[in-house]
């Protein structure tokens, strides 16, 4: 009986070993299969990438033509969607579900689809381009174009983000806050905004970053001026590997700029916000 | 005042259904109910932070029901306090008040003061309560709802905090309506206790009579007695015998009673019908004695003890007499004098008018 007793947590830490080994071994090769190709592309034309910044305006002019734009989509899309999430995150209501489902559903669909429906709407033969381009607002092929498609394929990434730092915050801190004789708007921004918003700082990073690097909708709404992702395409189609190269090292180590802002934020969020 | 007339209300998969009672103004009102029973979404529902499904809330005489909360003039505090993380101590106190110089004075009365110029997430759980008590006083609201307050305070603390919320509340004639879990807590401060069960109102009124006159055994099951016994009621007739005179009552409106149950024939008066019914007896209202004595109490039974179990300050004693047994309370020190034992006989005896039939 003794014996089987000892024999029971000896196998099971056996196979604990085993389990370890084995996922030890897969992270380690994912890590590689991630990280490899991106060490090599620094490796070969970081330095080069770095010098061009200095030289090549055209590279220059993409790189803040795509901050511009990805800064505007950024905050449009914080100002329009913050409401939404909060009542996505505080109230239960019919059709929710669907809400949620139609907010979620630019991540799903590919993003050249994304950029011909956006032309769809957007473009000058549709009754809302027309109208934006009879009262001198032009989408297509013009940077509002490329802010509408980053707006579109990176919002539902912040209202997700959003909507979780909502949740987060204990609804009973506004309620106390309610009685305390603050109005709904102003508990919003004495209470759930400033508990929520390292959370919201956080997605917009995401909502940023993931603006940054789009290129399928972009490509068809707006090739010319060209954003950093549509240069390098560019640059690969009509030179070929070696002038590419240099304008994708650049974009990667600026990438790791909002990364690491993110890291930070998420580490310090730290667990739901209660009593 | 607080009048509930069948407000119900719904959160997830609970309801307060058809809940009504009434606090009359600058009264202190306790609400007792099993965990689950609905007494935070009760106090959640009239600061109008739940909303109401039915029914009709009315707060110092006037229809409260579609107000929000901020102009219901209501000082909320949960047992969590839920303080605002990112405000200090002091800002959380002042968060509300249109008078800093008030804010200080209350919360320096209920001995937060000391607490200001802490960070909010060092706090113990029984200052944050301090605070939080102190910033929903900080307003001077007319009606003050507290979710078991005092919980996590030490026994000294609570007393002193116990008593100058209820100083408090006479000088500023404010309504009170408090949760708590503490029978001792609801008889001292309770004008009115409310009994809530799967969110209804099982009982409501002045605690002294919820604790001795429960309306069902389950209610004085747990409110704490002891002694619930099922069996038959025979009314002896309106014609009192002469044992009702010495048992306190005027006689008027009361009857001679009879009440058969677990192998014991009790004594009482009341106006319960003839047939099946229960009996509750206090274990505090049962008197264990060496000798039968003379003594005028009807209820007298010769039993063994089978349990002594000693309570710090009070020993509770289980006395079987015949088929069924009886718990009685008494100081440990009477305990002690009596040479309290298992297996020894003893008399338990208990007036008419300490049964309450229900």
């Amino acid at each position: 009986m003794i014996a089987l007793a000892r024999a029971v947590p000896s196998s099971t830490h056996t196979g604990h070993r085993i389990a370890s080994v084995v996922a030890a071994l897969a992270g380690s090769l994912l890590l590689l299969f991630l990280f490899a190709p991106i060490l090599e592309l620094v490796a070969t034309a970081g330095g080069d990438g770095v010098r061009k910044l200095a030289t090549d305006e055209e590279l220059r002019a993409s790189l803040g033509l795509t901050a511009i734009a990805a800064t505007i989509a950024t905050v449009a899309g914080v100002v329009a969607a913050t409401p939404l999430a909060y009542l996505l995150a505080r109230y239960n209501f019919r059709g929710r579900a669907i809400l949620a489902a139609i907010i979620d559903l630019p991540l799903l669909i590919p993003h050249p689809v994304a950029g011909i429906a956006l032309l769809l709407v957007l473009g000058r033969e549709s009754a809302v381009g027309g109208t934006l381009l009879d009262m001198g607002i032009r989408i297509v092929s013009a940077p509002a174009g490329i802010v509408c498609a980053m707006l579109f394929v990176s919002a539902p990434l912040y209202i997700s983000g959003a909507r979780e730092a909502f949740a987060r915050v204990d609804p009973r801190y506004e309620a106390v806050a309610r009685t305390l004789g603050d109005p709904a708007w102003r508990v919003f921004r004495r209470i759930t905004l400033p508990l929520s918003r390292r959370g919201l700082v956080a997605a917009s990073v995401v909502m940023w970053a993931r603006a940054v690097s789009e290129f399928g909708s972009i490509v068809i709404l707006t090739y010319n001026p060209k954003v950093a992702s549509v240069l390098s395409y560019d640059r690969f189609t009509t030179f070929g590997l070696p002038e590419a190269l240099p304008v994708a090292a650049v974009l990667v180590l600026l990438a790791l700029i909002p990364l690491t802002l993110l890291r930070a934020l998420r580490d310090d969020r730290g667990a739901a916000v209660g009593p | 005042m607080i009048e509930a007339l069948g407000l119900s209300a719904s959160v997830g998969a609970f309801a307060l259904e058809d809940v009504s009672f009434v606090v009359p103004r600058s009264a202190y009102g306790v609400v007792i109910g099993p965990a689950g029973s609905g007494k935070t979404t009760l106090l959640e529902t009239i600061a109008g932070i739940t909303p109401h499904r039915a029914g009709t809330l009315r707060l110092n005489g006037a229809d409260a029901t579609a107000l929000p909360p901020e102009r219901r003039s209501i000082g909320l505090v949960y047992q969590h306090a839920y303080l605002f993380p990112h405000l200090s101590v002091e800002e959380n106190v002042g968060y509300g008040a249109t008078d800093p110089a008030f804010a200080r004075d209350v919360s320096a009365r209920i001995g937060a003061s000391a607490l200001a110029g802490r960070d909010v997430r060092s706090l113990s759980g029984g200052e944050r309560q301090l605070v939080a008590i102190a910033r929903a006083l900080a307003t001077r609201p007319s009606l003050l709802l507290l979710d078991e307050p005092f919980s996590a305070l030490d026994p000294r603390r609570r007393s002193l905090v116990r008593r100058e919320v209820r100083a408090i509340h006479r000088e500023w004639g404010l309504t009170v309506l408090q949760v708590t879990h503490d029978f001792t807590e609801a008889g001292l401060l309770g004008d009115v206790a409310i009994l809530l069960d799967a969110g209804r109102v099982l009982q409501y009124g002045p605690p002294e009579e919820v604790f001795r006159k429960p309306a069902s055994p389950y209610i004085a099951e747990f409110l704490g007695a002891e002694n619930v016994l099922a069996g038959t009621v025979r009314v002896l007739g309106d014609a009192a015998p002469d044992w009702l005179a010495g048992e306190g009552t005027s006689g008027a409106h009361y009857r001679a009673i009879e009440f058969h149950g677990g192998g014991l024939t009790i004594s009482t008066v009341g106006d319960a019908p003839a047939g099946a019914a229960y009996a509750v007896i206090r274990a505090e209202e049962i008197v264990l004695s060496l000798d039968r004595g003379a003594s005028s109490v009807r209820n007298s039974f010769t039993g063994v003890i089978e349990e002594v179990a000693t309570l710090g300050a009070l020993t509770r004693v289980t006395v079987r007499t015949g088929a069924t047994p009886l718990v009685a309370a008494l100081t440990t020190r009477s305990a002690h004098e009596l040479e309290l034992r298992a297996g020894m006989s003893i008399h338990a005896s208990f007036k008419a008018m300490a049964v309450h039939l229900c």
